[in-house]
């Protein structure tokens, strides 16, 4: 069995072709359903978000079903077989694991350590196993992704920081205030900026927007689009007592706030403490503003600034996040190549097994004289030398370093103990669900005495 | 055991540090177990010299800065769970450690109680000003915290602490409520004290620290120098409409008072608290 991805993302193809193999539009249960009527797909797990659309399959033939895939694509989501090739990219075994591995860490996102991704992992992965399209080998590669994405997540600081201007606001705030429900917040203009960072503080529950614009119609406007209150220009001050976080974003040519009436402004409100958002250019606030005690000023470069250097350090962090994938990327891929052994541990045991029962047989008359508890006895002796023959070639087998170490393993075997191919690879298929209860010699010596 | 509890501080001290660094869960889980066992053994010791002694003991200095550790670990171990919040245990934990040092390598058996102490005033004296203290401990470092962090905002440097520590307003609220805490008991402790020295008893007593009970002594004067400085940060906060900055310095400075008082003074200046 092999492992095998397809898949469009965000770094092979643009946003147009991406929307258009987006398997949401028709939904996943769909794309499933339409998978499972395919050939040679053994299993399926379909991960689709806004930057990716991929389909994860093991199968036994990953040249044929790569291109009974692209087909499939091409036809699930009429897009023509030759716009969408130059797209699409192609994994096998391995390295299907590290992107996925990768993926789920956020180390493959367009903003590199973005948390929701490895949710949307999760999702994809529980839609597949409720139409029972998952087998061993999907099941152990999902769970060790989310196993990736849980450890980047708490032992690098890859996912840390605000990494864009308005949450970077948000974040601040919430540093200064803790909670921000019962605030107010006071925007200053009607610009694209002040309406992005107002919405971003309204997902956290403040008690009151207020916008106040030169004129009392621009004002209106947002505040009816952000669901908040228009107050006149002369209301200004009011406002800036009453409220915690100030937004400016005007046109003015020269600053809105000066010091003076920031300052008069702090007096009325008693000290408490004001958070000033200044992203206009240029600024609405006078700089000198920022000294006074309980102001906490911010333009936005300063912003900008913030935003950056948690950018720088993600990428810092990204080391020891790949590091980790790389690690779980070898352990998935030492199981996988363990499997490898499994029909030939199986036939090996299967021929011990079938000697000593044989001999057992064949002493029956000599044995018969013996009492019932010597006749258990000599069974479980036997059975345990048995046990410890095989102990070390299993874990030989199943330690091989890669898939030619595991052939000859297995062809020397085979031919020193006359297992025959044929044999091997029937009970290979009769293994293919729960191989873990039947784990060749890790049961091994448990009815010693 | 002495000794075992000064370890079990250190180690919680260590582990706290390493939680504050790395902010991983189980290094955080561990600390606060350390200081849960420190805060057990310490029970056990305190417990033992009670029964050892017949009376609270917190006779002399040392015994009182034992005391004293006791109260401000469970004190923090409360903010802690309420709070949720392990950032502080790095700078709380380093003061037990310090502090519980004195009585580790001073672990004398409690003597008997000196005839001027035998009243019931005694215990309620002694551990309202020691918890008093512990609280105002707990508002210093609170209170350093929040200026580190007030530091990094303004200063538009968002680095070690903005990552660690919980918002101004919460570490405000924090502070004000351990003041307000700790000013009560002061002044309880404060109160009883002058009482109990008012009484015949102490007047009558030939003990010369009895005599020496003035508002003039050192650990009496500075202790109402704390609690004017206590009372001034309380009002300045109400009535003359003081930032939480200034509060957060108040309660910093406020505690080096305190300090000094409980050890340079305790041990070498006072000639009506040397018991």
């Amino acid at each position: 069995m092999h492992l095998l991805l397809l898949g469009v993302s965000h770094r092979t193809a643009p946003v147009e072709l991406r929307e258009r193999v987006d398997f949401a539009r028709r939904g996943v249960a769909a794309a499933h359903e339409a998978l499972a009527a395919r050939p040679g797909l053994a299993e399926t797990v379909v991960l689709s978000t806004c930057n990716r659309s991929e389909v994860y399959v093991a199968c036994a033939r990953p040249e044929e079903t790569a291109a009974e895939l692209a087909r499939f694509m091409a036809a699930f989501h009429e897009v023509p077989d030759a716009e969408l090739e130059p797209h699409v990219f192609r994994l096998v075994d391995g390295e299907v694991a590290s992107h996925l591995f990768r993926v789920a860490a956020g180390l493959d996102s367009l903003v590199v350590g973005e948390p929701q991704i490895l949710g949307q992992v999760k999702e994809a992965y529980a839609a597949a196993t409720a139409g029972r399209r998952t087998g061993p080998l999907l099941n152990r590669l999902f769970h060790a992704s989310f196993t990736v994405g849980k450890r980047v997540r708490s032992q690098t600081g890859l996912g840390e920081g605000a990494v864009s201007v308005s949450y970077a606001a948000v974040s601040l705030a919430r540093k200064i205030f803790g909670d921000l429900s019962g605030l107010n917040v006071l925007i200053l203009g009607a610009g694209e900026m002040a309406k992005l960072t107002a919405i971003h503080l309204q997902a956290q529950n403040v008690r009151k927007v207020v916008v106040a614009s030169r004129t009392l119609q621009s004002a209106e406007l947002l505040a009816s689009r952000i669901g908040g209150e228009a107050i006149e220009w002369s209301a200004v001050d009011a406002g800036l007592a009453g409220s915690a976080i100030v937004i400016t974003a005007t046109g003015a040519t020269t600053p809105v706030l000066t010091r003076d009436r920031i300052r008069a402004a702090m007096r009325r409100r008693g000290d408490h403490p004001l958070f000033v958002i200044d992203i206009a250019l240029p600024r609405d606030v006078e700089p000198g503003a920022g000294e006074l005690d309980q102001v906490f000023l911010y333009n936005i470069d300063d912003l900008r600034a913030i935003v950056h250097e948690n950018l720088a350090r993600r990428a810092a962090e990204l080391e020891r996040a790949e590091a980790i994938v790389s690690q779980e990327v070898a352990q998935y891929e030492q199981w996988l190549r363990s499997r490898g052994a499994v029909p030939t541990v199986v036939a090996l045991r299967r021929r011990f097994e079938d000697i000593r029962l044989a001999e057992l047989e064949r002493l029956e008359g000599k044995l018969s004289g013996l009492p019932p508890e010597a006749k258990e006895r000599v069974d479980e002796i036997t059975h345990l030398i048995v046990e410890k023959l095989l102990l070390t070639p299993t874990e030989q087998l199943k330690a091989a370093h890669d898939e030619k170490a595991v052939v000859t393993y297995s062809d020397v075997l085979n031919r020193l103990f006359g297992l025959g191919a044929a044999d091997t690879g029937r009970r290979c298929e009769a293994r293919e669900d729960g191989d873990k209860d039947e784990d060749p010699g890790s049961s091994g010596g448990g009815s010693a005495s | 055991m002495p000794f075992l509890t000064f370890a079990f501080y250190v180690a919680s001290a260590a582990a706290y540090a390493a939680h504050f660094a790395r902010r991983d869960r189980r290094s955080g889980q561990l600390a606060t177990a350390l200081l849960v066992a420190a805060t057990v053994a310490h029970t056990f010791l305190i417990g033992m010299a009670r029964m050892q002694a017949g009376y609270m003991p917190v006779v002399g200095t040392t015994a009182a800065i034992s005391f004293f550790v006791w109260l401000l670990a469970l004190a923090y171990l409360y903010t802690e769970i309420t709070t949720e919040e392990r950032a502080m245990g790095a700078f709380i934990t380093p003061l037990l450690a310090l502090l519980q040092l004195i009585p580790a390598l001073d672990a004398g058996a409690p003597g008997a109680r000196p005839a001027v102490l035998e009243s019931p005033l005694f215990a309620v004296h002694v551990s309202s000003v020691l918890f008093a203290y512990a609280s105002f401990a707990l508002a210093c470092m609170i209170g350093v915290t929040y200026v580190l962090l007030f530091k990094e905002i303004k200063a538009k440097h968002l680095g070690f602490f903005y990552a660690r520590l919980p918002s101004l307003q919460v570490l405000d609220k924090m502070n004000m409520r351990a003041v307000r805490i700790g000013w009560t008991f002061l002044t309880i402790g404060v109160v009883i004290g002058a009482v109990w020295a008012l009484t015949a008893d102490v007047k009558a007593s030939s003990d010369p620290r009895a005599q020496a009970m003035s508002v003039l002594d050192p650990k009496i004067f500075v202790a109402l120098v704390s609690w004017a400085l206590y009372s001034f940060q309380l009002l300045a906060r109400r009535a003359m409409r003081w930032g939480a900055r200034r509060s957060a310095w108040l309660s910093a400075i406020g505690f080096v008072v305190v300090l000094l008082n409980f050890l340079p003074v305790g041990y070498f200046l006072t000639k009506s608290h040397n018991f």
